[in-house]
């Protein structure tokens, strides 16, 4: 999360949003597998982490940023295990700074 | 892709993840959160809460689950009374998967 900041900071984006969410990808979270058991046989033995504790940002910038924010992103966060996160990209209409009412690009 | 965020019942998330699960929609990201519908909270005698948890599903999918998988959570999540809660759809450019830097979900 610091390296996410500064390398964030570093390439001219420091404003974010951050909340503590929990989530799950496609393994359906963290399952504590017996060895012994056969691939096939292997359940979750009661000892399953459903959702795992993650942090989620959110980046508000213009559109030609976004490419160069992405690969920080992913430069920094990524440790080549499952779990690493996801990125989406979501078109946004308008922002409005509360302190002066501007609008749109001037705001951000 | 389509975000779909549903804002529900807490007590009902387990049973809507299940349901999901069941559909093959396993990947979500939930979150605590507060909020008030149109009725602005609910009023018990004197004291007023406006303020009420509710837990908010995240779900990034393809086009064309979207619509299933709001029906699954509409279906799971309701108890007919009010502050069932919201499901909002919208739209997403792009995903990226860190652990590779790949594009796409």
């Amino acid at each position: 999360m610091q390296k996410t900041k500064n390398a964030l900071a570093g390439v001219d984006c420091p404003s974010m949003t951050a909340n503590k969410v929990l989530g799950r990808g496609k393994q359906k979270g963290l399952q504590l597998l017996q060895p012994e058991i056969k691939p096939e046989e292997r359940k979750w033995n009661g000892m399953r982490m459903k959702y795992i504790p993650k942090r989620m940002l959110s980046i508000v910038v213009d559109d030609a940023e976004v490419d160069k924010i992405v690969k920080t992103i992913i430069r920094v966060n990524r440790t080549g295990e499952i779990g690493d996160g996801k990125i989406f990209i979501c078109p946004l209409e308008d922002a409005i700074r509360v302190r002066t009412g501007e609008r749109g690009e001037e705001a951000i | 892709m389509k975000m779909i965020r549903a804002i529900i019942k807490p007590e009902k998330v387990e049973e809507v993840v299940n349901a999901l699960e069941k559909e093959g929609v396993i990947s979500l990201t939930k979150l605590d959160v507060f909020g008030r519908g149109r009725q602005k909270g609910i009023q018990v005698g004197s004291s007023i809460y406006d303020e009420l948890p509710k837990v908010m599903l995240m779900i990034v999918l393809e086009d064309a689950k979207a619509e299933k998988v709001v029906d699954v959570i509409e279906d799971n999540a309701r108890t007919g009374n009010i502050g069932d809660g919201k499901i909002f759809v919208s739209a997403v450019d792009e995903a990226y998967t860190i652990r590779t830097g790949e594009k796409g979900l």
